[in-house]
């Protein structure tokens, strides 16, 4: 033992040089390296600012590590310049390596699982998936690490690499549209473009609150009720408008209602003007609204519309033009009730025909058969809490809801203007608005030509 | 007997959402729900052929679809019944028919039998046309609601025939037609409900153009000639011979050509002896094409139609003339008798040309083909109309109307 330890520092003092020329390389690794990450991460502070949250995590899972690797740095370097064999050297080399991929693993994987957990936290419902994108995100970067430690000892790694590469590829290919939606849902919650809460229109007409985003798709509940379930890559790739938050809520919601109608014979026919003034005295309110409101309905394709049907047989059965006209100018826009309607109709045939007698009658099965209209009025789904609410339900109702809103309401239902505009006014608050819609006349234009003025009107005020 | 089943189609009820609208068909979906727990039993006299069971064969299944339980039965009959309701079809249109005393009783009799055999289990019975009218006479036993669907102008009728039948037409809770000059003056409430079409259906879907090159090839027409096409089966009341007439003498100023297409009916058994005469009539011009189409044709029907040039429909009665609305919903120019519910499709200069004699429609196929675009604009305002008023959606919406109308006095219903 006492001769082993005097040969030692016999050769220590014979080659002094040769161990501290190492070890100052090493510690001067040590030293430099304690400067390059003050001065590095002082730049990536500097350069990333507030820009992106994540940069906490880079600095707190680097910091240490940084130093060990400029240690592991150092002492192959020192290895390097040592008196150690060649062997020696390689085995050195790669127990080092060997170190810092094990360090850089640990370092990769730490890091990505942090980033990784705090966007998924940004994205509801991902929580629930967190711990299996996790586990699938650190036993991906074990297997790097590992494979490139199996390389560096020389193991055969070639048909591993090949095995997992065939197992990713068919990976990707099964799960493609799932990366794609998990992928999509991060740009969406990193970019902060769709929250919970917004009122969105997709590209394909769709509109409705976002009520949830979540790993693979976006929740919106549309504005009749169902929920829409949209592919994330879908927001990502088409156009869509973000409305933002709701407006103002009305102080009652409007529920849209539709009116659908069966005709029923009333048995009353009328062959010349005479017997059309004397029944139309008689029948009931359902048979003149039907008669002039019908055409406005069934032929609301038509610009101009035809007119009522009276003045229509009038002209095309009796052939009296003058009289077809005075009937057809008639503007039911001006009566408020189907009584005063009614009063006004039959007061311009009577009148006529008191001035200049006819006799002259429609064609067997060609006379006025009286109809009257049997409305079912019944609820729809579509509920409007605020004017944006309730202009993207207007684009959507059917011809019957309006009909029912805009005609039936104000004339037959005896309202003194038609729903839409009673709802702005009292529910909404918005006089100017109500005025603008209850001035529009009905009877002017086709219904989607109504309908267009009026979504014209509100999308001017909501902007 | 039972529903067929062929029924069980590959219609589906979303399918038509493209065409009418989402907020029309939650409309259907929320009058359906009425019907909870309610069976709709509806009876004709046959499953295949003409336009009641072509209807019934699309709507049936789109019922089931939106929930509503109803079921179609047909009533059993033998040759000698069909050709007495032939009859009693003629007579009810105003043609002077022979119908003998036998041929009341054979009517009583197949009717009792039928009375004896069916099953009568709906909650409301809906009959259409003459052939099954006599079942309401099980209604003092089972009771229920029920309603008679004319599908024919009966407005000036064999007066012995329509005695014999209105006294089962006023039992019923109501009769529906299907336009307002098609009714008589009856004890009961009667409603106005339009038959339809299937835009999907074979008939009515969208072709691409080699199947109607191959159709037209199979049948020998040229598509570089205008075509003049009358689809409906061989009856005198569609008068093929006045079509004919009609053809020649367009044909002497212009390059065209007819096709006269049609099948016949179980409960035809006139349409052989009409088909033999227009082809007598129709014999050496090589510009007139008669075409026997077997009932399951309708693909080749639906060619004919896109290929045609003008549709023409000169009937002489009509009950509704369901071959309009197909035209008009194929956006095509019609030229089109003022019969029956014709009127109500074809709107005069607005979605088609209304005619009353040969000479009229004559002077109306020439305009139409000597001037393109006003025959274009005619067709794309009646596929409009089509589109409002006669598809298939709009009838169940109008159906489902009818039975809750049954139970309601008022004219504005709250649901």
């Amino acid at each position: 033992m006492a001769s082993w330890l005097n040969n030692s520092w016999l050769w220590l003092t014979e080659n002094w040089l040769q161990v501290a020329i190492p070890l100052v390389i090493f510690l001067a690794t040590y030293v430099i390296g304690l400067w390059v990450r003050r001065v590095a991460f002082r730049a990536f502070n500097r350069w990333v600012g507030d820009k992106w949250e994540g940069s906490q995590y880079v600095v707190q899972t680097t910091r240490t590590p940084f130093i060990y690797w400029f240690l592991i740095l150092g002492a192959f370097i020192a290895v390097e310049a040592s008196v150690l064999g060649s062997t020696g050297k390689e085995l050195a080399g790669k127990i080092l390596a060997s170190l810092f991929i094990f360090s850089l693993t640990w370092v990769v994987l730490s890091l990505s699982v942090k980033i990784l957990r705090f966007y998924m936290r940004k994205i509801s419902h991902l929580q629930n998936s967190e711990v299996l994108i996790l586990n699938i995100v650190r036993v991906a970067i074990a297997v790097v690490g590992a494979l490139i430690l199996l390389d560096i000892w020389g193991a055969p790694t070639t048909p591993i690499i090949l095995l997992l590469a065939a197992a990713i590829l068919v990976a990707a290919l099964a799960f493609r549209d799932l990366f794609a939606n998990l992928y999509s849902g991060f740009q969406l919650a990193q970019g902060e473009q769709i929250k919970v809460g917004d009122f969105i229109k997709l590209e394909s007409g769709e509109s409705g609150y976002v009520t949830d985003v979540t790993w693979r798709n976006t929740r919106i509940r549309m504005l009749d009720g169902n929920l829409l379930l949209v592919p994330n890559i879908r927001l990502v790739q088409s156009t869509v408008i973000n409305y933002g938050r709701p407006l103002k809520k009305a102080s009652k919601p409007f529920r849209f209602y539709s009116r659908l109608y069966l005709k029923e014979l009333t048995g009353l026919k009328a062959s010349n003007l005479s017997e059309l003034a004397n029944v139309l005295r008689e029948v009931p309110d359902a048979v003149i609204y039907y008669h002039t409101h019908h055409f406005l309905e069934e032929h609301h394709y038509l610009t101009p519309e035809p007119a009522n049907d009276f003045a229509l047989w009038v002209g095309d059965e009796i052939g009296d033009e003058v009289l077809e006209e005075k009937l057809a100018s008639i503007d039911t826009f001006d009566y408020p009730t189907i009584s005063a309607l009614r009063s006004r109709i039959e007061g311009v045939v009577t009148d006529y025909i008191s001035k200049k007698p006819d006799e002259r009658v429609a064609r067997e099965g060609r006379e006025f058969y009286f109809i009257k209209s049997i409305s079912f009025i019944m609820p729809t789904t579509y509920v409007a809490n605020d004017l944006r609410e309730f202009v993207e339900m207007l684009r959507q109702v059917s011809l019957d809801s309006l009909s029912y809103h805009i005609f039936e309401a104000r004339l037959r239902l005896k309202k003194r203007t038609n729903d839409f505009a009673i709802w702005v006014e009292e529910c909404v608050g918005d006089q100017d608005l109500a005025d603008r819609i209850a001035n529009l006349n009905p009877y002017d234009y086709t219904l989607d030509g109504m309908r267009s003025m009026m979504i014209q009107l509100i999308e001017k005020r909501v902007k | 007997m039972q529903t067929p089943i062929h029924l069980q189609t590959r219609i589906r009820l979303q399918d038509y959402e493209a065409i009418v609208g989402k907020s029309s068909l939650d409309e259907l979906k929320m009058l359906a729900q009425k019907f909870e727990g309610k069976i709709i039993q509806i009876v004709n006299s046959t499953y295949i052929g003409g336009g009641v069971a072509e209807i019934l064969e699309h709507m049936v299944p789109l019922l089931n679809q939106l929930g509503v339980d109803a079921r179609w039965d047909v009533i059993n009959g033998n040759e000698e019944f069909f050709e007495v309701t032939k009859k009693f079809h003629n007579a009810l249109h105003g043609s002077s028919e022979k119908i003998s005393a036998k041929d009341l009783a054979l009517f009583s009799d197949i009717t009792q039998q039928n009375l004896d055999q069916m099953k009568f289990y709906g909650d409301i019975m809906f009959i259409h046309d003459p052939q099954p009218v006599g079942l309401i006479t099980k209604k003092k036993e089972v009771g229920k609601k029920w309603l008679w669907r004319c599908h024919i102008d009966v407005s000036a009728p064999n007066q012995k025939i329509w005695s014999f039948l209105r006294k089962f037409v006023v039992q019923y809770d109501g009769a529906v037609f299907s336009a307002p000059n098609f009714t008589r003056e009856l004890p009961i409430r009667q409603f106005l409900v339009s038959p339809s079409i299937d835009p999907l259906s074979d008939k009515n879907k969208e072709l691409d153009p080699s199947t109607i090159a191959d159709v037209l090839t199979k049948y020998g027409l040229v598509s570089d000639k205008p075509m003049i096409v009358q689809i409906s089966r061989f009856d005198r009341l569609k008068d093929p011979l006045g079509v004919i007439e009609t053809f020649k003498m367009v044909r002497k100023n212009i390059d065209c050509q007819l096709v006269l297409a049609g099948g016949t009916a179980t409960d035809d058994p006139e349409s052989a002896e009409v088909y033999s005469e227009v082809m007598k009539q129709a014999e050496g011009n090589p510009d007139i094409h008669v075409l026997l189409i077997p009932a399951e044709s309708d693909i080749e029907i639906n060619a004919l139609q896109r290929a045609a040039t003008i549709i023409i429909q000169k009937s002489l009665k009509e009950g509704f003339g369901l071959t309009i609305s197909e035209a008009l919903w194929k956006s095509k120019p019609v030229v089109a008798s003022a019969v029956g519910g014709i009127p109500l499709q074809v709107k005069n200069q607005l979605t088609g040309l209304l005619c009353y004699s040969v000479e009229g429609a004559a002077y109306d196929l020439r305009q139409l083909l000597t001037n393109p675009e006003f025959a274009g604009w005619l067709g794309r305002n009646g596929r409009e109309h089509v589109k409002q008023n006669f598809l298939i959606t709009g009838h169940l919406k109008n159906y489902m109307l009818l039975f809750l109308a049954l139970d309601y006095q008022s004219d504005v219903v709250n649901l």
